[in-house]
């Protein structure tokens, strides 16, 4: 039987957020026969701005619930409006982006409609029974547990890089449902005050090139060399948790569990161990490069090509052939 | 009417030290217990608003095994004032709904004049952050997560600095009202004194009775979400393993990769 699949899209300067597009991508490929739609909640301006690129996200139905008081994110409402639809769309399978207010949100959505709710998923299924099969990392991701609920609709969160999206893919255009939700009885609670903008890095994540150190690199000075490395090849540099803690790189770059996790083509690591708290975040590499003179550091398992040498001289040699 | 504070602990395995069976699953036996680190967070932020000149009440809670009266006794030690464990067998295996549901009986019953809920953001050993904003729907309250500083307080409302992807936001929120804290890594050192006070106060142990909970909500019964399979995360790549060659060819090497996946995308 199809399954019925809703994805919260999430607003994100004036585009559908990359995480949503990333789950919708993998419903595409991974689930078979599912009617993958998106429900989005806006302000008619917000609506307006994004509408051509929500279109290309590659749902069958787009619902959009627009209200002058879905201009900015609010948990209280935007669950009590979710409910209501839920309760009288039935979907079979609910997903929403881990993002800070998507992971603020879900919880209490379905604590409201009384469902389980897997939290941070990093890879989703769905088994012959047509049960999302939802797995995540646990234990600061030593380990992955596959969680499945005995309640409906299936719920999950997931998180931002899990998911490949593919821009180029072609979609057909989704019917577009305009719903005026009832929001009568539903308050915000939360006012907010003032809000002031993060800077915003460019989303680096899932570039084509990563060139990431860690500890092996052993100073500073030789840290640096991985951003020049980067420069010269046109990458995005990264670091491991144990460099940013020595104070060698910011904790922006920083790949792994309580870090990034990255997709590119490419991902080069000189001089890290790879620990499991790290090789979480890069699982979704087209390819790995490990350069460690330890040949039995994790990382030297992990990756396709595991290169037994020191980090910083071939890093020199790269940089000196990068700059003739 | 002194202000009442409930802050909401969980004692979680020390992750740093995760040892494994040869089955793959945690070794349990023998792994330290502690204070899930943001909840000292919750915990430091509680003792905050005691510090504001004002009359607080800091009730600590858990839910779990008569062992998590350790951790109990140190939140004391730290500052809180009463401290409760809801202990029942027919608790365990609770996800994260259950859990929320039996901790809001838990307020309804024992602490209906609560003004301020604090959770820490997530516990390091599930990392789920659910809880807290669970909770808070399950007693009918705002909520707001990634607090990270309170600015003002007044009778009924507070005012709140909140963490989210885009942006830092100030807030406001009526009372009563539900915040969970990302401060994460926070040192709270009691002297000995307290220590010793602390070891000398009695928790209460609540069962499932006394919270007057309904047992299809509680434990594994009331959990939607169950563990189909844990496993140790698994590498399926097949590794190519290059030595003794030089760093100069590793570098050519390394550039053929780089020039390969850069052909790919033209």
């Amino acid at each position: 039987m199809t399954k019925n699949v809703l994805v919260y899209i999430e607003i994100d300067e004036n585009k559908a957020a990359r995480v949503s597009k990333e789950i919708i991508s993998h419903a595409l490929s991974n689930f078979s026969d599912a009617d993958i739609n998106g429900i989005v909640l806006a302000d008619e301006q917000a609506i307006n701005l994004a509408l051509d690129d929500l279109k290309k996200c590659g749902v069958n139905k787009l619902y959009i619930l627009k209200d002058n008081l879905f201009d900015t994110h609010s948990t209280c409402l935007f669950a009590g409006v979710l409910e209501r639809f839920i309760l009288e769309n039935k979907p079979d399978i609910l997903l929403i982006g881990a993002t800070p207010d998507g992971r603020d949100l879900a919880p209490r959505l379905a604590s409201k409609l009384n469902i389980g709710l897997t939290a941070d998923c990093t890879d989703l299924q769905v088994d012959s029974e047509g049960k999302l099969l939802a797995t995540r990392p646990t234990y600061g991701g030593k380990m992955m547990a596959t969680i499945i609920s005995k309640t409906l609709p299936d719920f999950a969160t997931v998180r931002p890089g899990a998911f490949k999206y593919n821009p180029n893919a072609v979609h057909n255009e989704p019917e577009l449902v305009y719903i005026n939700p009832d929001i009568s009885g539903l308050s915000s609670l939360m006012e907010i005050i003032s809000s002031e903008n993060k800077p915003r890095i460019d989303d680096w994540t899932c570039s084509e090139v990563i060139i990431a150190g860690g500890l092996g690199l052993k100073t500073k000075e030789n840290f640096d060399l991985i951003y020049k490395l980067a420069e010269l090849l046109k990458a995005k540099p990264a670091a491991s948790r144990a460099a940013v803690e020595q104070g060698w790189a910011p904790q922006d770059i920083q790949v792994g569990q309580t870090g990034n996790s990255v997709s590119p083509k490419l991902y080069i690591a000189f001089g890290i161990s790879g620990a499991m708290q790290h090789t979480a975040g890069i699982t979704n590499s087209d390819k790995i490069i490990a350069v460690n003179t330890d040949k039995d550091a994790p990382i030297m398992h992990t990756a396709d090509f595991a290169i037994q040498s020191d980090a910083v001289d071939i890093i020199n040699s790269l940089i000196q052939k990068l700059s003739n | 009417m002194a202000f009442k504070i409930v802050v909401c602990i969980k004692q979680v395995p020390d992750t740093t030290d995760i040892r494994w069976t040869e089955h793959n699953t945690i070794q349990r036996d023998g792994l330290d217990s502690v204070i899930n680190p943001y909840d000292l967070g919750a915990i430091n932020l509680a003792n905050y608003i005691k510090s504001l000149n004002r009359e607080v009440e800091i009730i600590v809670v858990t839910m779990g095994p008569l062992q998590a009266q350790d951790s109990l006794h140190e939140a004391l030690a730290m500052g809180c004032d009463e401290a409760y464990l809801l202990s029942d067998k027919k608790f365990s295996g609770a996800d994260t709904l259950a859990t929320a549901y039996t901790l809001s009986q838990f307020i309804k019953n024992f602490v209906p004049d609560f003004k301020l809920v604090i959770c820490g953001q997530q516990a390091v050993d599930g990392d789920t952050a659910q809880t807290p904003s669970s909770l808070a729907e399950k007693l009918g309250i705002a909520q707001a997560t990634n607090i990270t500083k309170l600015i003002n307080l007044c009778d009924d409302y507070a005012i709140w600095n909140k963490e989210t992807q885009l942006c830092t936001q100030t807030i406001k929120l009526p009372l009563p009202s539900l915040v969970a804290c990302s401060c994460n890594n926070i040192e709270i050192n009691p002297d000995i004194n307290s220590y010793i006070r602390s070891q000398k106060s009695q928790i209460k142990i609540l069962n499932a009775e006394s919270l007057n909970v309904l047992e299809n909500n509680i434990g594994l019964k009331g959990s939607p979400t169950q563990v189909k399979n844990a496993y140790r995360p698994i590498i399926t790549r097949t590794t190519e393993f290059l030595a003794e060659s030089s760093s100069d060819a590793y570098a050519d090497f390394i550039l053929s990769e780089i020039n390969k996946c850069k052909a790919d995308n033209d």
